[in-house]
């Protein structure tokens, strides 16, 4: 399905059409089901953040229209700021961080680069301008929601320099991407 | 050193803050406040919206993983309040033969409006996308904006009010602009979030033939002399998406 496509259904969907509503689970419910499971590691939970995330995509569609994001990439969002915050809004025990940082992939295996689109290889070229450390914690805080606090724990530095860190890296990306 | 000192004045803060939100690397009650800014700060939603554009191509490391079958019918169930019924089934939510059946029969219970929701059926989908136009009505100077989709069959302006509210003791209303010809009406938009303006045969045809869709500002009631008389508010053309 092209973004256009997915554009459609979102504008139908805010015009509360079951039907196109209906089609945009079928064509986007495996990715967004994917970014809950990643970022909460447990199956329960990740179903039950898919339900809230789909319950909030049909009540808050016309947003949608609101954006200059593309369709996806305003679904992910929407996905993933939703797991996250069921994440933060769990008391974690460490052991389950370990366990969730084995899981993690942090740099992309060569598979995933050949297919990856021109905007992809292009962040990841970016994020390969940052030192190591630096581009595995951005990626795993992207992809698995890593708090500050882990994170810092993690590299064992303190919270503020993991915070000078990110805020520095995040800065670098950025001017790479807009180059 | 402080993070301050190194990136300067407090207004870059704002945008760092946008990135940490984005990136995910806050704690609870920081998301929190973040997104209430979001939701109360246009120049603040702008920053996360940049960022959320910046960092997205990074999520195509997020495999995709079917969802259980049922999530869906739970989905509806809380949207909808469906028959709870249906989650007893769970055995039979899997079997393709009991979708084909349960479209045939809604199908000859309740008419084409079921058969459009089980859309991987033959009779599906496809005229309802051939008959459809959708635009997103707006304008750089304004931040009204409305979606509308277009029904040609039905010569129905279906129309969603998405932002920005009319002045006091006006109203909107609603123009198809075919190339060079005068604006024609088509009346003021009903107030709500969501209405519908049906069209004559010939609007109809004006806008199969490329019309633009436009809302103006007018005096209560529409503009008196039947032309634009206030300034454009938002714009749009139905097949530019």
């Amino acid at each position: 399905m092209t973004p256009d496509e997915i554009t459609k259904l979102i504008f139908r969907t805010a015009l509360r059409e079951r039907a196109a509503f209906d089609l945009l689970y079928r064509h986007t419910s495996a990715k967004l089901f994917g970014v809950c499971l990643r970022v909460l590691k447990d199956r329960a939970e990740a179903e039950e953040a898919l339900q809230d995330v789909y319950v909030k995509i049909w009540t808050k569609a016309d947003r949608f229209a609101a954006t200059d994001l593309s369709p996806i990439t305003w679904l992910v969002a929407v996905a993933r700021n939703h797991a996250i915050d069921k994440l933060r809004a769990r008391k974690a025990p460490a052991a389950e961080l370990d366990e969730a940082q084995a899981v993690a992939d942090p740099m992309p295996n060569p598979e995933s680069m050949a297919e990856a689109g021109s905007e992809r290889r292009r962040i990841d070229a970016c994020l390969g301008e940052l030192e190591t450390d630096r581009a595995t914690a951005v990626r795993g805080a992207y992809l698995n929601g890593d708090s500050y606090a882990e994170l810092a724990a993690r590299f064992d530095v303190p919270l503020n320099t993991m915070r000078t860190w990110l805020r520095r890296s995040l800065l670098k990306l950025r001017e790479c991407l807009e180059r | 050193m402080t993070v301050a000192d190194e990136h300067g004045p407090e207004r870059s803060d704002d945008d760092l803050v946008a990135a940490e939100y984005v990136l995910g690397v806050l704690a609870a009650e920081e998301r929190a406040a973040a997104a209430r800014r979001i939701e109360t700060e246009p120049d603040f939603a702008h920053l996360v919206e940049h960022w959320e554009a910046h960092l997205a191509p990074m999520a195509g490391a997020y495999e995709a993983v079917e969802p259980p079958v049922n999530a869906k019918s739970v989905i509806d169930a809380r949207l909808f309040g469906t028959e709870p019924a249906a989650q007893e089934k769970a055995g039979l939510w899997s079997s393709l033969a009991f979708w084909r059946g349960v479209a045939v029969a809604a199908l000859l219970a309740f008419g084409t409006y079921v058969a459009l929701t089980y859309t991987s059926l033959p009779f599906g989908s496809q005229p309802l996308e051939e008959q459809r136009f959708v635009a997103s009505l707006a304008h750089d100077d304004t931040d009204v904006r409305y979606l509308a989709i277009y029904d040609s069959t039905k010569r129905d302006v279906a129309l969603s009010h998405v932002s920005g509210a009319r002045p006091d003791g006006r109203d909107f209303e609603l123009w198809a602009i075919e190339g060079d010809r005068p604006p024609v009406s088509l009346g003021v938009i009903p107030v709500g979030s969501s209405v519908h303006v049906a069209l004559s045969e010939a609007l109809g045809a004006a806008i199969d033939a490329g019309a633009v869709f436009a809302i103006t500002t007018e005096p209560l009631g529409g503009s008196p002399s039947g032309e634009p008389t206030g300034p454009v508010v938002a714009l749009g053309d139905l097949r530019d998406i």
